[in-house]
Parts: structure tokens; C-alpha cells; sequence
């Protein structure tokens, strides 16, 4: 276990009173008044500090909407986004970036790899992008990052030589090598067997638990958000439910049945 | 018709746009040209106190023709490049067709007849521009007194063969830029990691051969055009053939010759994230790469060939002149005039180049809207990826020019060796001259035109959202 070396969170233990994001009320809407599609309606969610969330719901109910708004990727149609106790709602472009850079991690539904790059050169992009190397601890943190995915062997291969699942495994090894505050991550087990997929799932409870890093999840998969500490069900842009830690059978008995109302 | 038909429409119309405008460009150039040299040789006949008539009812229309040559051909060079261009970036559609069972001739064959209407659009557009804009020239030197009033004769069938002929090589072009569309395969559709790739690793031995042999081959008749020169000046229509030959050479390798280019210089712009990233886009994309440069590269071979072959002209004047002045007296006027309506004529085949230059140098930064997307998304500010685009644009116009500037003093110089070798009185070999003026100038119009032309599209494509760009 990492638990001796990693820095122990401060704000671990009073989670409930900060939340690391924070929705209020957004909404979204597509396209022009005569062809307009509404993907969020209201939503308010609290994400908490250091904690591991999922986020699930029929395909199109806006949970890929909502995680690029609340990243500061996209901008919503009404409501406020707070991170870290900010508001971004009217940041600058540029501090938008800042913050993405420094504190935010992505994983995307697809396309996530920069074609030109090998696999570490994409690994290494967030520090590339803030123009600095990284130290012996970072090192050695990707390193363990890309033994635990299984990308060892395929550091020097380029995107279009690997499989989508292992394109998959070198966005999530990114999105944690510079230990960002939030991982927003969109299916990141979609392409995966469920032996890796486990892997995958794994180290992002173990990042949430051993290092306090706040993960939100999008995921179809009721054994994938098993996983989390908390569930939290969307269907047609709004929020329909919001649980605890759930056993996977709990979780499709909820789908089906949110299934079932749509 | 449906919306959606005319939607569709208007993208393939904004997408050919420049392709008709070279067509245009092309077509206008040869009948002004042509029409141009009827009423001259007209003019000349009905003033025959010199006797010169004959002479010259003979090299104007040599001359007409190796220019014609030149701008068609750099018009055609450069239409088949923004077809490739225009097909790089249909990639996944076209692949999505090919997973849905159409077969890659037909695809091939659509892209081939939109070549047609852009070849025939573009030119009729331009037989018209050009007479109407000659006859009103002729009109106004007549007028002025500058040109007797003789009956011309404007709209001559002659005009129809640039107009038949830009049409054909427009088609042409448009057949060989299409290539790529037979090596889109059903899987492209699928990648996740968006990019063409298979792109990159095609074009493979075969072309790499026929480039080179084209190239030898060229050099080899430039060096036969030099050797026939040294006592006939016809000589440099061998030569002209052999440069031609050569620097197709040169175009069609490009995709071997550019990368290496682009690592030396690629090294000159420090180690900042956006400079290496940009070096590495520059160099692991050998295929738009090529494709982005070749525009830039075939104006500044033009010009320097032209500055360069000139400079050796009028080196061997003035040596012909001083040996035997009697001669070559009053060859100072007739020097400078040449000079003067050759270089037009030259400027407007870069004129071309440069519309060509424009056009894929700013579809291919459209086309990576997604990857820029990315970068932005994982925290690259819009400043930042402007930057690389600039960087990446930067070392893309200073490889191109490197290059053009040697090829064009080696052209040049066995131009005006070719023409030249054996005037009476010269000494018999040239030495190539490359004005530093040119080097200057050419750099700086390069620069400022790499910049307009990656620029503008750079901030289309930062002004979305991520997410937006992402998807787009
Ligand atoms: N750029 C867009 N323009 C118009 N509509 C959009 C756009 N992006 C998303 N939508 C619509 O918004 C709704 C929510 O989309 P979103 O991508 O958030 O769904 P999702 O929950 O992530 O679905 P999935 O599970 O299939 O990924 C959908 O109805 C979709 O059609
Ligand atoms: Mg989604």
C-alpha cells in the first residue's frame, strides 16, 4: 500500500462541508429555438472531496453534457460551476486553461490521444503543457501508473498502432500522472475486458483513496460503478437518484428500472 | 432538392473555391496572353519599318507558350495537392461510405467529376475575365495612341485551346489528387484515434522510386539542355523540359524529402512544449507535411529560378557586350524591358502558387480542428496552440524555402546556361548568381504569407470550446 508516503488529505475528513465541484442548477440546451434539444434541465450536484462518484444513466440522459460543463470545457445554457470554491462560470478563457492544466484530469468518450505522439509522449503532454519535466517522484509515479496498465511495452508505439482499449489506458494514465485534484472520466472502462477493466477501476478507487484525488465516473457498467463511493443516476437531464455505495446487482435492478420509466 | 443537398453543396463549393480560382487564374492568363500576342504580331505586321516582323511573329508565341506552360502546369501541381488536401480531411466519411458497401472507383469517380465541374467553372470564368479584360486594354491603348487602329481580332478559336486545355488539367489533377480515395479502407471509419494514419505509412517504395528517377531523369536532360546549349541556344527548351521533369521529381518525394528537412530545422526553434510539439506534427506527418509545402515550394523555386536565370543572362550580356560592343549595342533597353515583362509573367505563376499555398496550408489546420480541440481540452491556452500552429507553419515555410532557393538557383543557372552557353562573345560558362535581395524578399513574403494563411484558420479553429471542437 501507497498509504504510508501519500499526503494525507486535510480536507478528506470534512468532505461533506467541501465539495471539490459543485453544479447549481444547469441547465443546457443544443441548437437553435426551432430545433432545440435540451440535454440538462436543473441539474445541482455536489461532488465531494477525495471521493470516487459515478455517474450512470441511459444513453443521451446528458451525463457526458454534464461532465464537460462542470470541467469548465463547455459552457452551460444557465446555472453556476464552482471548483474548489470558485465560481468559473464567468472565468477567462485563459484561466479556464490554467485550471484544467493544474488541477483537472480527463478522460474522453473517444479520441483522446494526440496522433503524432507516442504513448509516453502523450502520457507526458500535462507536464509538456505547463513546460516543465518531471521530478524523481513523478517519475517514478508514471512508471508504477503504466506497470499497473499494463503499457510498458508500448511506451514508444503511436496511437493508430494500439487497441482501443490500450488508447483507453494511456488517456486514464494521463489523466492521473500529474495527480490532479478531480478526474472527470467518461466510460473509461468502455473498451475494456473485465479482467482490465478491474485493473482500471482499482487504481482509480485506490487514487481517490489513497491520495484523496476526487473521481467522477461515467459509466453503463453496474459492476464499474460498484466500485465508487457514491452513484448517481440521470435520465433525461435531470438527476433522478443519488446513493451510497451500491452492490452491482442494486445498481441494474435501478437502471432497468429507470429504463423501464423512460 | 433537398436542405441537405444544398447544404452540402455549398461545403464542396466553399471547399473548391481556390481550385476554381486557380482554374480561373489559369484560363485568364492564357487568353489575355494569348490575345495579347495577336494583336501585338497584328500591330508589328501593319508597322514592318524594321523588318523584324518576322522574328518576332516567331518568339512571341514561343515565349507565350513556355509561360503558359508554367502557370498550367503550377496550376495543376497545385489543384491535384488541395484535392489530396480536400480528401485527407473527407477521410472518415468517405471510409463510413466504404463500411456501407460502396466501392472505392465510385468514390474516386465523384471526387474525379467535381474536378470536371471546378475545371470547367473555373475556366470558362476565366476565357471571359481574360478577353473582356484584354479587349478593354486593347480598346485603351488604342485610344491613347499607343497601338495603331487596326481591326484585331479578339475572340480567335485559339483562345479555346487554354481554355480546353486548363479544363483538362484541372480534371487531370483532380483524377491524381483523388489517388488517396482507393487507399481509404472500410476500418478508417472506426479509429479512435481520428487521424488518418494509414496515410503516413503509404506511398511507399514505388513512389519513392518514380521520384527519384523522375528527378535524375530531369537532371539529366537539364545537363544534356546545357551541353546542347554551349553551341545552340535551342538547348534550353531541352533544358526547360529536364527542370519541368526534375522538380515533378521533387514534388512527388516530397513526402521523403521534407521530414529531414524539417528535423534540421525543426531543431533551430528551442525545446518549449509548442515548439516540440510542433516539430513533431511537422515531421510525423510526412504526408501533409508534403502536401502543405509543396505550394509554397514550387513559388519560391519559380522565382529564384527566374532571378537566378536572369542574373546569369544579363552576367552574359554585358560579358558579349564588352567583347564586342558594336554588336550589342543598344541590347541595354531591350534587357531591361525583357526582364521587366517576363517578370510579370512569372509573378503571376507564383500568384498561383501562393492562392495554392493558402488554400492547403489553412484546410489542413481546419482538419485537425479535433486534435486541437484536445490539446486545448488537457489545458493548452488558445495562445498556446496558436503558437504551435505558427511554430509548426514557421518551420514548414523556412523548409520549403531552403529548398526552393537551391533548387531554383540550379534551375536558373542551367536555364541561362542552356539559352546562353553559346552566345558570341561569352565566356562560355555561367557562374550562378543568387542576389541576396531575393533570398530577403523571398523569405519575408513567405513568412508573412505562412502566417495569413495559418493564422486565420488557427483562430476558427481555438474559438469553439473544447468540447465543441472535440466533436466537431
Ligand atoms: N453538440 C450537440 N448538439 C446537439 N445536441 C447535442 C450535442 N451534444 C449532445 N447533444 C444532445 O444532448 C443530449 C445528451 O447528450 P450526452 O452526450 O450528454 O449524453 P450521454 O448521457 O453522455 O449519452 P451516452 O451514454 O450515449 O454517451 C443528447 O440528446 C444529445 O443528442
Ligand atoms: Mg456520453
Amino acid at each position: 500500500m501507497t498509504t504510508a508516503t501519500a499526503p494525507v488529505p486535510a480536507h478528506r475528513h470534512v468532505s461533506a462541508a467541501q465539495p471539490i465541484a459543485e453544479a447549481l442548477n444547469l441547465s443546457k440546451s443544443y441548437g437553435s429555438d426551432s430545433a432545440t434539444v435540451t440535454a440538462l434541465r436543473g441539474v445541482t450536484l455536489r461532488l465531494e472531496a477525495g471521493a470516487f462518484t459515478a455517474i450512470m444513466g441511459p444513453s443521451g440522459s446528458g451525463k457526458s453534457t454534464l461532465m464537460h460543463i462542470m470541467a469548465g470545457l463547455d459552457t452551460a445554457t444557465s446555472g453556476t460551476i464552482a471548483l474548489g470554491g470558485r465560481d468559473i462560470t464567468r472565468l477567462g478563457d485563459t484561466d479556464l486553461t490554467l485550471l484544467r492544466r493544474r488541477r483537472i484530469g480527463f478522460v474522453f468518450q473517444s479520441f483522446n490521444l494526440v496522433p503524432t505522439l507516442d504513448v509516453e509522449q502523450n502520457i507526458l503532454l500535462p507536464f509538456d503543457l505547463d513546460g516543465r519535466r518531471p521530478n524523481a517522484a513523478e517519475r517514478a509515479h508514471l512508471l508504477a501508473l503504466v506497470d499497473s496498465l499494463g503499457l510498458t511495452d508500448r511506451l514508444r508505439h503511436r496511437p493508430h498502432e494500439l487497441s482501443g482499449g490500450q488508447q483507453q489506458r494511456v488517456a486514464i494514465a494521463r489523466a492521473l500522472v500529474t495527480r490532479p485534484d478531480l478526474v472527470f472520466a467518461d466510460e473509461p472502462t468502455g473498451n475494456l475486458d473485465s479482467r482490465t477493466g478491474r485493473d482500471v477501476l482499482t487504481l482509480l478507487a485506490s487514487a481517490s483513496r489513497d491520495r484523496g484525488q476526487s473521481i467522477a465516473m461515467v459509466t453503463h457498467d453496474p459492476i464499474a460503478a460498484s466500485f465508487a463511493d457514491r452513484v448517481v443516476f440521470l435520465a433525461d437531464g435531470r438527476i433522478v437518484d443519488d446513493r451510497g455505495r451500491c452492490t452491482p446487482q442494486e445498481i441494474s435492478h435501478l437502471m432497468l428500472n429507470l429504463e423501464a420509466a423512460a | 432538392m433537398s436542405a441537405g443537398a444544398v447544404t452540402g453543396m455549398r461545403a464542396a463549393l466553399g471547399e473548391h473555391a481556390p481550385s476554381i480560382l486557380v482554374a480561373a487564374l489559369s484560363s485568364a492568363f492564357g487568353v489575355s496572353l494569348l490575345s495579347t500576342v495577336g494583336v501585338l504580331t497584328t500591330a508589328i505586321r501593319a508597322d514592318d519599318v524594321t523588318g523584324a516582323s518576322a522574328t518576332v511573329a516567331f518568339i512571341l508565341p514561343i515565349a507565350a507558350v513556355i509561360f503558359l506552360t508554367i502557370a498550367v502546369y503550377v496550376g495543376a501541381v497545385v489543384t491535384a495537392n488541395s484535392f489530396s488536401t480536400i480528401i485527407a480531411g473527407r477521410t472518415r466519411a468517405i471510409a463510413l461510405r466504404r463500411l456501407l458497401g460502396s466501392d472505392a472507383r465510385t468514390e474516386r469517380r465523384a471526387v474525379t467529376r467535381e474536378g470536371l465541374l471546378v475545371g470547367v467553372a473555373g475556366s470558362l470564368l476565366g476565357a471571359l475575365g481574360g478577353t473582356v479584360l484584354t479587349t478593354l486594354l486593347a480598346a485603351t491603348c488604342v485610344t491613347l495612341g499607343i497601338l495603331p487602329d487596326l481591326p484585331y481580332a479578339l475572340a480567335e478559336p485559339v483562345l479555346l485551346v487554354p481554355t480546353v486545355v486548363v479544363v483538362l488539367t484541372t480534371w487531370l489533377a483532380s483524377w491524381i489528387g483523388s489517388r488517396r480515395v482507393l487507399a481509404v479502407t472500410p476500418m478508417q471509419a472506426l479509429g479512435a484515434s481520428g487521424e488518418a494514419n494509414q496515410e503516413e505509412a503509404a506511398g511507399g517504395l514505388a513512389r519513392s522510386v518514380a521520384a527519384l528517377a523522375l528527378f535524375l531523369g530531369g537532371d539529366a536532360l537539364l545537363a544534356a539542355g546545357v551541353f546542347i546549349g554551349l553551341s545552340d541556344p535551342q538547348g534550353v527548351l531541352v533544358a526547360l523540359v529536364g527542370g519541368v521533369v526534375s522538380f515533378l521529381g521533387v514534388i512527388v518525394g516530397a513526402n521523403r524529402v521534407m521530414p529531414v528537412i524539417l528535423n534540421l530545422v525543426g531543431r533551430l526553434f528551442g525545446r518549449g512544449p509548442t515548439a516540440r510539439l510542433a516539430a513533431a506534427n511537422a515531421v510525423r506527418h510526412p504526408e501533409r507535411t508534403a502536401r502543405s509545402t509543396v505550394g509554397l515550394l514550387i513559388g519560391v523555386t519559380l522565382i529564384t529560378t527566374f532571378v537566378v536565370a536572369t542574373a546569369g543572362f544579363q552576367q552574359m550580356i554585358r560579358a558579349a557586350q564588352a567583347a564586342e560592343p558594336e554588336v550589342y549595342a543598344g541590347v541595354d533597353r531591350m534587357l531591361t524591358t525583357t526582364v521587366a515583362v517576363f517578370s510579370v509573367l512569372m509573378g503571376y505563376s507564383a500568384l498561383i502558387a501562393a492562392v495554392g499555398l493558402v488554400n492547403t496550408l489553412s484546410l489542413s489546420v481546419l482538419q485537425r480542428i479535433r486534435e486541437l480541440g484536445l490539446l486545448r481540452a488537457l489545458g493548452f491556452t488558445r495562445g498556446q496552440v496558436r503558437g504551435m500552429i505558427v511554430a509548426e507553419s514557421a518551420q514548414l515555410t523556412v523548409s520549403a524555402v531552403v529548398l526552393g532557393l537551391a533548387l531554383g538557383t540550379f534551375y536558373g543557372w542551367a536555364g541561362a546556361q542552356s539559352l546562353l552557353g553559346g552566345i558570341a562573345g561569352s565566356p562560355g560558362l555561367v557562374v550562378p548568381t543568387v542576389p541576396l535581395a531575393l533570398c530577403v524578399a523571398v523569405a519575408v513574403a513567405a513568412a508573412l504569407l505562412t502566417l495569413v494563411a495559418s493564422l486565420a484558420p488557427a483562430r476558427r479553429a481555438t474559438r469553439a470550446t473544447p468540447v465543441g471542437a472535440l466533436s466537431a
